[in-house]
């Protein structure tokens, strides 16, 4: 008999994946599958968390011309 | 009389849904073209038709002017079904309705048969294996068509001259006029006269401003309102109106009553005066209203008639309302006869748009004064200079994102940019694709990549693309978008745990067919579905 679970499906390229992976390893029980190299599962709840981190993780790699402006 | 004139009119718009009728097995081909025409004013529409209680849906439909602008907004394959059983006396077989589509199509027959039933057009009789229009719907729309219905349906042309001259040139400019003023007072421009209350009452319940109390200093415009300022005129119109519907209630004034008039509106005549005795009491008050947004044009308070403009006659129509300014620049270089006023029109325009240079550093110069024109740039810009004629500013990653987090699309961005760029920018722009295409017809060879082998200078043509703005800030702005999304979400249900490979293709090849499959992977034999998609998905399952 198949079974049915309740979650968000995530699609991102590999390197986000492999993101994504390494903030469930600090903060357990974000993923619940994961689905191939494109597609991950993940709890409902943790959604918002889940792109702000990535959001912070990924805005230390970005060069910002304003910024010697502003000092 | 009057109403005669009015069927012929909508009978030759009408009836051209039918022709699908005899060419029903395209639709599995052209699925790609119909998602795409639902826009997204209309499904706000449908939205608010569709949240309606069921008390009020019905009475709506007692309106044959409702009947006939619902049939307009439906998407075409509901209005091919409406089409086919409008005629029939005995409810439908939903196998047949099934047999009328490819089984590829399944999808957008699921769409649209939800939004029948959304809109209870379509109900199933008691054995529930059949379907049938909703009865009053039926009735009014087939008289609509055969154009029995009340003589007043339509609103009632006024047969007494006017004594001033009111043509659509004039009623063109009235529209525009109230309109513009309600677009300039919420970007703070300076102006000779103010909004009416009820404009600024409605303005801030819509959210599109805020400020303490009601009076015009106060107000500030919000961020929802910026991307108002964006849309199409149609859309803005659209949201003014479903806000005014709400207020109505609070006001205790009739839904359906203020309902049937805009619908009534959108299919009126433009350039025709109507008289106001057909209208219920509710919808005279509604009058100083609808003329306060530039819909409809009364020479005075108590006149007892009343002209729609083009912004009303265009509710419930593809067709644009008022011209863009671009659009207008647009066609006064195509159509050298234009009139006077229009190309007086278009100077004016000119001095306010067009005056945007953009440069490959990422650095915009901007000729302009306006602030309606400042303001919406300083969306996507961080401004770092203002002189008196111009603005100078730079793009950036952070500028872009804050607009894309405000929901402006990096696309919008690039057409703003676009159709305001400086006349230089395009200039150099049509001069460099002209070398490009010289060079390659010369060398014989394609730059623009595609099909080499096509020799014909038409083709050539086609695949070069005019660049008015610099490629390299075009990507970025575009891979500034795509980085913010760089994760896609879906609410959904995982199935797994299949016994064999046959019960997972049943079900899998199913949900894909209705549209709901979201991932699958065979060799593991499980699959995505989405929230909406769960329960049909259920239901077929255990009916296996």
């Amino acid at each position: 008999m198949p079974t049915a679970s309740k979650g968000v499906l995530v699609r991102c390229d590999p390197s986000i994946r492999a993101l994504i992976l390494q903030i469930d390893l600090t903060s357990r029980g974000i993923v619940l599958q994961e689905l191939d190299s494109t597609h991950l599962m993940i709890k409902q709840e943790m959604v918002q968390f889940v792109k702000d981190e990535l959001n912070r993780l990924l805005l230390k790699n970005i060069y910002d011309p304003m910024d010697g402006d502003k000092q | 009389m009057a109403s005669n004139g009015f069927c012929a009119r909508y009978i030759r718009y009408q009836f051209s849904p039918c022709i699908t009728i005899y060419i029903p097995q395209i639709w599995g081909s052209t699925s790609h073209t119909l998602t795409m025409s639902g826009t997204s004013f209309k499904s706000t529409v449908n939205e608010y038709l569709e949240a309606l209680p069921d008390v009020v849906q019905s009475r709506i439909y007692d309106a044959p002017a409702t009947c006939l602008s619902i049939f307009r907004l439906l998407p075409s394959l509901a209005k091919f079904y409406v089409m086919s059983m409008l005629f029939s006396p005995k409810p439908v077989a939903i196998k047949d309705l099934e047999k009328w589509c490819q089984p590829q199509a399944r999808r957008l027959q699921y769409e649209s048969l939800k939004r029948l039933r959304a809109l209870h057009l379509i109900e199933n009789d008691k054995s529930g294996t059949h379907v049938r229009l909703h009865p009053k719907f039926q009735n009014n729309f087939r008289d609509c068509l055969t154009g029995s219905q009340a003589p007043n349906a339509f609103g009632i042309i006024s047969t007494e001259p006017e004594n001033k001259n009111v043509d659509i040139k004039f009623l063109d400019k009235f529209a525009s006029q109230k309109w513009e003023t309600i677009l300039h007072f919420m970007v703070g421009s300076e102006l000779p006269s103010v909004p009416s209350k009820s404009v600024l009452s409605l303005l801030k319940l819509g959210g599109l401003m805020e400020g303490p109390g009601n009076s015009a200093a106060t107000l500030r415009i919000t961020n929802s309102g910026f991307q108002f300022l964006l849309q199409d005129v149609n859309i803005q119109i659209w949201t003014i109106l479903l806000e005014y519907l709400n207020l109505t209630l609070d006001l205790n004034m009739d839904a359906v009553d203020v309902l049937n008039f805009i619908f009534i509106l959108g299919s009126l005549e433009l350039g025709k005066a109507y008289s106001v005795t057909s209208l219920s009491e509710t919808q005279l008050k509604m009058l100083p209203d609808l003329r306060d947004y530039g819909l409809v044009y009364q020479r005075s308070e108590n006149s007892p008639r009343f002209f729609p403009t083009r912004l009303a006659t265009t509710l419930t129509s593809d067709s644009m309302g008022l011209k863009t300014p671009s659009m207008v620049l647009n066609q006064t270089l195509q159509d050298a006869e234009s009139n006077e006023a229009e190309s007086v029109d278009t100077a004016h325009q000119e001095s306010q748009m067009g005056q945007i240079v953009l440069e490959t550093n990422f650095k915009l110069y901007a000729y302009t004064n306006s602030p309606l024109e400042i303001a919406i740039l300083n969306l996507f810009v961080s401004l770092k200079i203002r002189f008196a004629n111009m603005v100078i500013g730079q793009i950036t990653r952070e500028s872009i994102r804050k607009a894309l987090y405000n929901g402006i699309t990096a696309d919008q961005i690039i057409r703003f940019l676009e159709t305001h760029a400086h006349t230089q920018m395009k200039q150099l722009a049509v001069e460099k694709l002209d070398k490009k295409i010289e060079f390659d017809i010369s060398h014989n060879i394609n730059t623009a990549g595609g099909a080499p082998q096509s020799k014909s200078t038409d083709s050539t043509n086609a695949q070069h693309r005019l660049e008015i703005l610099p490629p390299n800030v075009v990507d970025q702005i575009k891979l500034w978008q795509l980085e913010l999304d760089r994760i896609q979400t879906f609410d959904g249900y995982l199935f797994k745990d299949f016994q064999n490979v046959k019960e997972y293709e049943v079900l899998c090849n199913y949900a894909s067919e209705v549209g709901v499959l979201l991932w699958s992977e065979k060799s593991k034999l499980r699959f995505f579905v989405t929230a909406d998609g769960m329960t049909q998905v259920a239901d077929f399952a255990s009916r296996k």
